[in-house]
């Protein structure tokens, strides 16, 4: 006896059918082994940011709103924005440390800037010992920062110090200043010094803007007559401003982030003339053990770096985008 | 033609001796402290001083090496806390890397974002919880309690390295491996980790430099003075010292830079590459 016909066309398709089954659930398993090797290459990620990073970010956040002395108080008492307000508006201290980062950030920025972009023009025009003398300006780099504070500290030191020494014997005889002790200096000398290690790293990004200028540009400059001012500053210059720009906001915002210097070398003081708004975070937080006001502060100094970063790149994208 | 190549050659000198003044100029003071380290106590504070030692001598070093027990045991913590974290950093950042930089799924770009933003925030936004934590689950005093931080905050320049790396690698490389039977471990690590080498290379010395140099958190968490890394240590015994004796000070200060001063030189090339891509992009 014959089969029907639609037997005959079952039987394929029912193989196929589990044979699609098959596939399916073979696809199904290498989805989820996929999935789960996703997943173990993350994990390591996933734990460190979110238990030392996003955990702190959120927990923070919630401190800011609340009055809490850790050695004193149990729990974080809630009192919503009000501790910002005393801080933006009320707190003299905060106003102090506002003023300073300022104070700061202008020698620090005009320093940094004008020898790493100066050094970097200088050691591009080089033709041989370029490996030695980068080495030799990024060396600062690798020191740490509260060892920068202890060698300026004895290169600046009253009477015993080196410079005061130097400026003794060049013949200003009266200048035998306290250059970190003295309110009105010490500011300026932890800008110098932190500039001091931060010239390398912008050495660094001025040098690779340097050699990403095509060599035809200045043989064409020097060929049409141009002097090496004319050529730096109608050349290379103009050619080299999105690296400018990059350089200056890391060096803008690097500013804000002083703690180390002040912390080991003035201790915020004399009075309040070194307090930086890390520096006054910190006092807060670990001094006073004032954990709200610690967190308040160290928000609205997130909030002016994120501001700031954000407004910066903004303005100059179209150059910053160009670059490399 | 001739006048122009000694105008050109003049140029070069001068420019020659220009470096080469303001290099001595910048790096003046580290050079006074090797000088400062190197002289007798009696000598650096003799009035007037001098800037070339009346006596050169290796005392500071012998004293602070065999004297200073506590000097002994900042070094042994660095060195724990920093090869630590450098390995950690190195495994965390090649696996993370990989799924950032070769696999695509969905919320990726935001993940990433997220991560690369860390950059930019106050390390001092971490600090306060963190300290209440270790507070709590008593980490504090402890390498651990350094360790972990100090890997959080070094994860983003590891992962922005390293998805570079990965993310340059053919594609085909990829398929042929699976085709040869491999699983996509053996991939990652047998097959595209090798290639990524100059990465972790890059990874490696930029970590050890921020682990070597850290502060702010090794002088909030560790309280104790054992516990404490170079850096802070070293200060401490500044503030302890009754008499300033900046002969030690000075000898301290140049035994910690020199393993990471051999290490920069060992590494220079992948410490600029790796530090130019983060910055540029950062």
């Amino acid at each position: 006896m014959r089969r029907p016909g639609g037997g005959r066309q079952l039987a394929p398709a029912a193989l196929s059918f589990s044979g699609r089954e098959a596939v399916i659930s073979q696809r199904k398993k290498r989805y989820i082994r996929d999935r789960v090797n996703l997943f173990v290459f993350l994990l390591p990620t996933i734990f460190f940011v979110f238990v030392f990073i996003a955990f702190p970010i959120g927990y923070s956040a919630y401190l800011s709103l609340t009055e809490y002395n850790y050695a004193r108080d149990a729990a974080p008492k809630f009192i919503g924005l009000r501790g910002y307000l005393y801080t933006l508006f009320q707190d003299v201290f905060f106003h102090d440390a506002l003023l300073n980062q300022v104070k700061f950030a202008i020698p620090y920025f005009i320093a940094t800037f004008a020898v790493s972009l100066g050094l970097a023009i200088l050691i591009n025009e080089l033709v041989f010992g370029t490996r030695f003398f980068q080495v030799l300006f990024y060396l600062p780099m690798i020191i740490p920062l509260s060892l920068v504070g202890i060698i300026f500290a004895w290169v600046l030191a009253p009477d015993i110090g080196i410079f005061d020494h130097i400026l003794r014997w060049m013949g200003i005889k009266n200048w035998n200043i306290d250059w970190f002790g003295n309110p009105y200096t010490a500011i300026y000398c932890l800008a110098l010094a932190r500039s001091w290690k931060m010239i390398g790293f912008t050495l660094i990004i001025f040098l690779a803007g340097l050699q990403a200028i095509p060599k035809e540009l200045r043989e064409a400059a020097k060929v049409d007559g141009a002097n090496f001012l004319q050529e730096i500053f109608q050349v290379v210059l103009p050619n080299l401003k999105p690296y400018l720009l990059i350089g200056g906001i890391w060096i803008l915002i690097n500013s804000i982030k002083t703690f180390e210097l002040p912390a080991v070398v003035t201790e915020g003081g004399p009075g309040t003339s070194t307090l930086t708004l890390y520096l006054y975070s910190w006092k807060l937080a670990f001094e006073r053990l004032d954990m709200g006001r610690a967190s308040q502060v160290a928000y609205i100094t997130a909030a002016i770096i994120l501001v700031l970063s954000w407004v910066l790149n903004r303005i100059f994208r179209p150059e910053t985008a160009r670059r490399a | 033609m001739r006048t122009f190549i000694n105008f050109c050659q003049k140029k070069r000198l001068f420019i020659l001796l220009l470096v080469t003044v303001l290099a001595a100029l910048y790096i003046s003071p580290l050079l006074w402290m090797l000088n400062t380290s190197l002289r007798p106590t009696w000598d650096i504070y003799r009035y007037p001083p001098t800037i070339l030692p009346r006596k050169v001598t290796l005392e500071n070093y012998i004293y602070v090496l065999t004297q200073m027990s506590g000097f002994g045991r900042y070094f042994l913590n660095s060195v724990v806390v920093t090869f630590s974290t450098v390995v950690l950093v190195l495994i965390a950042s090649a696996m993370g890397g990989y799924a950032f930089g070769v696999r695509r799924f969905r919320g990726q770009n935001l993940l990433f974002t997220g991560v690369i933003l860390v950059l930019t925030i106050p390390y001092i936004m971490y600090l306060i919880p963190i300290y209440m934590m270790e507070d709590k689950l008593g980490l504090q005093n402890n390498w651990l309690g350094l360790i972990l931080p100090y890997v959080a905050l070094n994860l983003p320049w590891g992962l922005l390295i390293m998805r570079g790396a990965f993310s340059t690698i053919p594609l085909d490389i990829r398929d042929a491996a699976i085709i040869d039977g491999c699983n996509e471990f053996q991939l990652w690590f047998r097959v595209m980790l090798p290639i990524t080498k100059p990465a972790l290379a890059a990874t490696t010395i930029i970590t050890f430099v921020f682990a070597w140099q850290e502060y702010m958190f090794a002088s909030t968490l560790m309280t104790k003075n054992q516990w404490q890394t170079l850096p802070v240590g070293i200060v401490w015994l500044r503030d302890e010292l009754q008499t300033l004796v900046y002969g030690r000070i000075g000898a301290m200060v140049v035994l910690t830079i020199v393993p990471v001063f051999i290490l920069f030189l060992a590494f220079r090339n992948f410490f600029i590459k790796g530090l130019s891509e983060g910055m540029l992009k950062g």
